[in-house]
């Protein structure tokens, strides 16, 4: 199961005697989180100070990446936490995790963002994974952070490449249903089914709960 | 607008038109693909930024709204989720003690040259300019808070953040055309009871006292500083008695000097 990992955990020096398996850290880390969460829901701003360490660079990550400006992803990103802060009592924990309602509301703005600015998109159609492949040949140091990019990595590579293709257009690149239609050359109805079965065998692949 | 179902989960947006990617039920592929991109690491500047931004933003009341609520209209009381600023208490410094010498020489040094310089910070200010959020700025109740509102508000708003010694920060936000300036600070350490930190204004080498305050934790807090904020200012902090000092008598914790 992917879950947020701290940018200060590090696996390799995490445990002496039996190093916890990168799971069992990530467990620890969703489970920090949501209790951050949880804090900031009360008011506690020394909590979402906290929370901030946590998610922000995840955050940004994210909407710089189908952004591509720097400024206006950080705009957003305050626009989200402020979100967060402003709304954090309706996060609950038995319905899901804190990093995916967090990840969840900075990827709707990212979107939200670039479609509100079509034309000045200009942006290859053949975004996503070899972006992504490229952004980590610069910052790749993380251990953990590298097996998480891997392992999603990997999924994908189990699509079709029709799949994968309107995976990453739709998710990584913001692109509505018809855009990834006129965009692929296939018609609509296609899309969305091959974007359906590609998510649905991302979601065994990658072993998340749905 | 969205709006809370509380039938799909912790979903953040239901009547988005692409359902693949709004559906509760990939919730969990899509978090997998956001993790799997790059961390960026923001500009410190924007956290304290928020920090100064939640401190005067109320969260929403625990209970559920009705759907088609607008999400952020039902704004809480400030009675209920009253911001946790702290009102600087009026400066009433009684110490009468003259300053020795080499206190005189130690402040002068800071007094003149403080290493950090404020500069202005489009990004981190963007979030105060105009936005989704702009309007919900807390009105009414304490002056601090009102203050505070004004000058993040302020279109000359500039932003500069200094490292603390024990490894928190430090931001002055300042505006002139306002008058005003506030200095966030995250992680600074709370003073034994007879101590207090103090906020100063140093114009041409002669400091004015600005404000006393203490902290509970090391979590945020804001500062409004008394007094009249000028251009070319130092704002500096020191620990002195709680009862304050007429000039700083330590070595600042932080000073910070505006163009």
């Amino acid at each position: 199961m992917l879950v947020l990992v701290p940018a200060d955990t590090d696996i390799d020096d995490a445990a002496p005697a039996s190093p916890p398996t990168p799971d069992a850290t990530r467990d620890a880390a969703s489970a920090a989180t949501d209790a951050l969460l949880l804090r900031v829901a009360g008011g506690d701003q020394r909590a979402f100070a906290e929370l901030y360490d946590l998610i922000a660079p995840r955050m940004l990550g994210l909407v710089r990446h189908v952004l591509k400006d720097h400024a206006q992803s950080e705009e957003v990103l305050q626009e989200v936490l402020l979100e967060v802060w402003q709304t954090a009592s309706r996060f609950d924990p038995n319905k899901g995790r804190a990093v995916t309602w967090m990840l969840t509301m900075a990827h709707r703005r990212a979107i939200d963002r670039v479609r509100s600015a079509q034309s000045s998109r200009d942006r290859d159609v053949k975004i996503g994974i070899r972006d992504l492949d490229r952004e980590y040949d610069q910052v790749a140091e993380r251990a953990e952070i590298r097996i998480e990019h891997e392992r999603v990595a990997t999924a994908l590579n189990k699509l079709t490449d029709l799949q994968r293709q309107a995976v990453e257009l739709a998710y990584y690149g913001g692109y509505s249903h018809s855009e990834v239609s006129t965009m692929l050359g296939v018609p609509m109805g296609t899309v969305k089914t091959r974007l359906r079965d590609g998510m649905i065998r991302l979601r065994e692949e990658l072993g998340v709960a749905s | 607008m969205t709006h809370i179902d509380e039938n799909a989960g912790n979903s953040v947006f239901d009547d988005a038109a692409d359902d693949t990617m709004t559906t509760e039920e990939f919730a969990e592929v899509r978090t997998a693909l956001g993790l799997a991109v790059p961390p960026v690491t923001p500009n410190p500047e924007i956290k304290a930024a928020l920090l100064a931004r939640i401190a005067q933003t109320p969260q929403l009341a625990p209970t559920p709204q009705l759907a088609q609520t607008p999400q952020l209209a039902p704004l809480a009381e400030p009675a209920v989720d009253a911001p946790r600023l702290t009102a600087v208490p009026a400066t009433t410094a009684t110490s009468t003690r003259e300053p020795g010498s080499a206190e005189r020489r130690a402040s002068a040094r800071w007094m003149q040259r403080p290493a950090i310089v404020l500069t202005a910070a489009a990004a981190a200010v963007a979030l105060f300019v105009g936005g989704v959020f702009a309007g919900d700025l807390l009105r009414g109740g304490a002056a601090q808070p009102d203050q505070l509102a004004s000058i993040v508000a302020a279109p000359d708003v500039t932003t500069a953040v200094s490292e603390l010694a024990d490894g928190g920060t430090a931001t002055l936000v300042a505006s002139e055309s306002q008058g005003l300036s506030a200095m966030v600070f995250d992680g600074l350490t709370p003073l034994e009871s007879e101590l207090a930190y103090q906020l100063w204004y140093i114009t041409d080498g002669v400091p004015v006292p600005a404000g006393l305050f203490d902290v509970s934790n090391d979590g945020p807090t804001v500062q409004v500083l008394q007094g009249t904020f000028e251009a070319g200012t130092i704002v500096g902090v020191t620990v002195e008695p709680a009862s304050g000092s007429e000039q700083p008598t330590t070595e600042p914790i932080v000073a910070i000097a505006t163009a």
